[in-house]
């Protein structure tokens, strides 16, 4: 009886495609990214829009249902590679495991950059990323500083496992490895989730009386862990990281010391680029990686605008952008 | 049906005595958790940790407790977290708008009490298996949530708001009030009241339970109501906790909530069980990942240790019950 349905449904699908390509007038390009939870995705799809805007070209993006949900970024990717668009921005929503579906998106010839996290397979025209590591060792860095080089630091692991929280905690041990002053206390999992993250907090506040600093691995748990800092009158300074908007709010009121950028926008607006240029024939860069932004209370103004009002970088912009 | 009939169908004596033997071997377990953690660490049995664990526990009690009831009717109800989820976002967003946080109390109630109507609805009246009704609900609510969110955080509430999760009354964080209200409230509905042991009756034997005249479909919405509005309380507790709410934060509620209930030694065969259990599941479960803390064992192992005790303590409790039987 599916089946049925199924064979009935692909000459409908076969006619929508058509109809949509007919009907386009400047290059689609479908956008892929890991979920609608995390206010990051968001950024990198605003800035995907924003340069397809300026090119006169459109987006089409593409989100698991079920937040990093493998099945159905393969599915979409199925979906996409009939329906065809002019070229993909795609970002897997596991790096290892979306290698078959890159290969798919290879089979069918459809040009492809990688943003964000960097598939292990496939063949890709352009990779644009930001470098959790040196995120990590920038932002962790800069806190030391702030304390000056000494003090007693707690760190708050994200996902166990997962590729940002690896390469963020190996930055944030590698900081605190070139500053002798600095003791680590203990570094607890707070799995990305502020609840989480208030509650290692407070227990490990019970353990140590004196904690000075804090290295979280996203910014959602940074304020977790300045909510139970408040809850119990103490002060230490904390970082985070993503930039977001709360973030961004926390440094301005001097709740939060810094957040490292992990630069969405600019990853959604340089990935959309360099395939358009692809498919213009103008030149592309092959590999950006985008210099870590340490957001303080010096530089966030910038970062204070809303996402819609921002400006992509230019192409010329763009290869300063990247450290190699 | 008369009244007669009711009454024999209301657990025997036995039944009842028999929970409390397996609440006191649960809460013997907390305290050996204990002892071992204060023999392990200087810093647990202070007072200002045994405060902070009663308030961590308070989260996953208050979400539990509504639970404890579905599954003594041998349901469950998958969709708490994602009810929290939405609840609190929607709660969130009336406070801002009106800048009233009552307003913003009774949305999240009202909220949280709906979506747990819609589960019973379509467990009584579709005949849908709880287990695929609430699931399903659960997809619908991340739906929800996801696209009224689109990605963005609600933070910063009134001073006043966050009293309720974050501030004390003579020394005594607030939460662990409501832990109390509601914990002896819970006790009492399900011991010492009519509907409460027809809720016992319905797990026990639904068929039974029917024709000696228990309105089982009303009880059964009563039950997923009350479990969807203690959800929508989770939710307050939340954001005034944690002074914001994010689409993703159910997910990391519902499997602790669910294993609470089993590790309170409530049965998913239904008709077994006790909310005071339900308390000790969830301080359990919160004692472990305190001691975790404090001891700092490496964010490697710390899921192991949880589902290991997790299935140690349900392992027990089989063996237990079984005994006494």
């Amino acid at each position: 009886m599916t089946r049925k349905l199924g064979y009935l449904a692909l000459p409908l699908l076969m006619a929508a495609t058509l109809t949509t390509e007919a009907r386009a007038d400047g290059e689609t390009i479908a956008v892929f990214t890991k979920n609608q939870t995390n206010p990051f995705f968001q950024t990198v799809r605003v800035g995907a829009d924003n340069m397809a805007k300026t090119l006169n070209a459109k987006t089409l993006q593409y989100i698991p249902t079920k937040p990093d949900s493998i099945p159905e970024q393969l599915s979409q990717i199925e979906d996409v590679v009939v329906k065809k668009p002019s070229a993909i921005v795609f970002t897997p929503v596991d790096y290892k495991a979306m290698v078959p579906g890159v290969e798919k998106i290879n089979e069918a010839k459809i040009p492809v950059v990688n943003i964000t996290d960097r598939s292990a397979g496939g063949k890709f025209l352009s990779f644009v990323g930001a470098d959790d590591y040196s995120l990590g060792l920038e932002t962790a860095r800069f806190l030391l500083k702030t304390l000056g080089g000494k003090g007693n630091i707690v760190i708050i692991e994200g996902v166990k496992g997962s590729l940002t929280n690896v390469d963020r905690v190996r930055g944030f041990n590698d900081a605190l490895k070139e500053t002798p002053g600095a003791k680590l206390l203990a570094s607890q999992p707070g799995n990305y989730q502020r609840l989480q993250a208030l509650q290692v907090m407070e227990n490990l506040m019970q353990s140590n009386s004196q904690i000075d600093g804090v290295l979280a691995a996203n910014d959602a748990m940074a304020v977790g862990a300045i909510e139970a800092l408040d809850g119990a009158n103490r002060k230490a300074q904390v970082i985070g990281i993503n930039g977001t908007k709360e973030a961004i709010d926390a440094i301005k009121s001097g709740k939060l010391l810094a957040s490292g950028d992990y630069n969405g926008f600019a990853q959604g607006c340089l990935g959309t680029m360099m395939a358009i240029r692809s498919l213009r024939n103008q030149p592309v860069i092959n590999e950006i990686v985008l210099k870590p932004t340490v957001i303080t209370k010096d530089n966030y103004q910038p970062f204070d605008v809303p996402l819609e009002q921002r400006t992509c970088p230019t192409f010329e912009d763009a290869g300063k952008l990247g450290a190699k | 049906m008369t009244d007669i009939s009711k009454e024999a169908m209301m657990p025997p004596r036995s039944f009842l005595s028999q929970d409390a033997v397996q609440v006191f071997y649960r809460l013997l377990a907390a305290l050996l958790i204990c002892a071992v953690l204060a023999v392990l660490s200087d810093s647990f049995l202070s007072l200002g940790n045994i405060l902070n664990v009663l308030r961590q526990a308070s989260l996953t009690f208050f979400i539990a407790s509504g639970l404890t009831l579905v599954v003594l009717t041998a349901g469950l109800d998958l969709s708490v977290g994602a009810n929290v989820a939405l609840s609190a976002c929607i709660a969130g967003t009336v406070i801002h708008k009106t800048g009233s946080p009552a307003l913003g109390i009774l949305t999240g109630l009202a909220c949280g009490g709906l979506v747990g109507l819609l589960n019973g609805i379509m467990v009584t009246a579709l005949r849908i298996p709880s287990f695929i009704a609430t699931y399903g609900m659960l997809w619908v609510l991340n739906g929800l949530t996801y696209w009224y969110m689109a990605g963005e955080t609600l933070h910063g509430f009134p001073a006043g708001f966050r009293q309720i999760g974050s501030g004390y009354l003579f020394g005594l964080p607030i939460p662990v009030y409501l832990l109390l209200v509601f914990l002896g409230i819970g006790t009492l509905f399900a011991q010492r009241t009519i509907w409460g042991q027809e809720i016992y009756a319905i797990g026990a034997n639904p068929v039974a339970a029917r024709l000696s005249g228990i309105p089982v479909a009303r009880r059964l919405l009563l039950v997923y109501a009350v479990s969807g509005t203690m959800a929508g309380l989770a939710s307050i507790i939340f954001l005034s906790r944690l002074n914001s709410a994010e689409a993703d934060i159910g997910e990391s509620l519902t499997l602790p909530a669910i294993a609470a209930v089993l590790i309170g030694g409530t049965s998913l065969f239904g008709g077994v069980g006790t909310v005071f259990g339900t308390f000790i599941g969830a301080l359990i479960l919160t004692l472990v990942l305190n001691g975790m803390n404090l001891l700092s064992v490496s964010a490697n192992w710390q899921p192991l240790v949880t589902g290991i005790i997790v299935i140690l303590a349900v392992w027990l409790d089989m063996k237990t019950r079984r005994r006494a039987q």
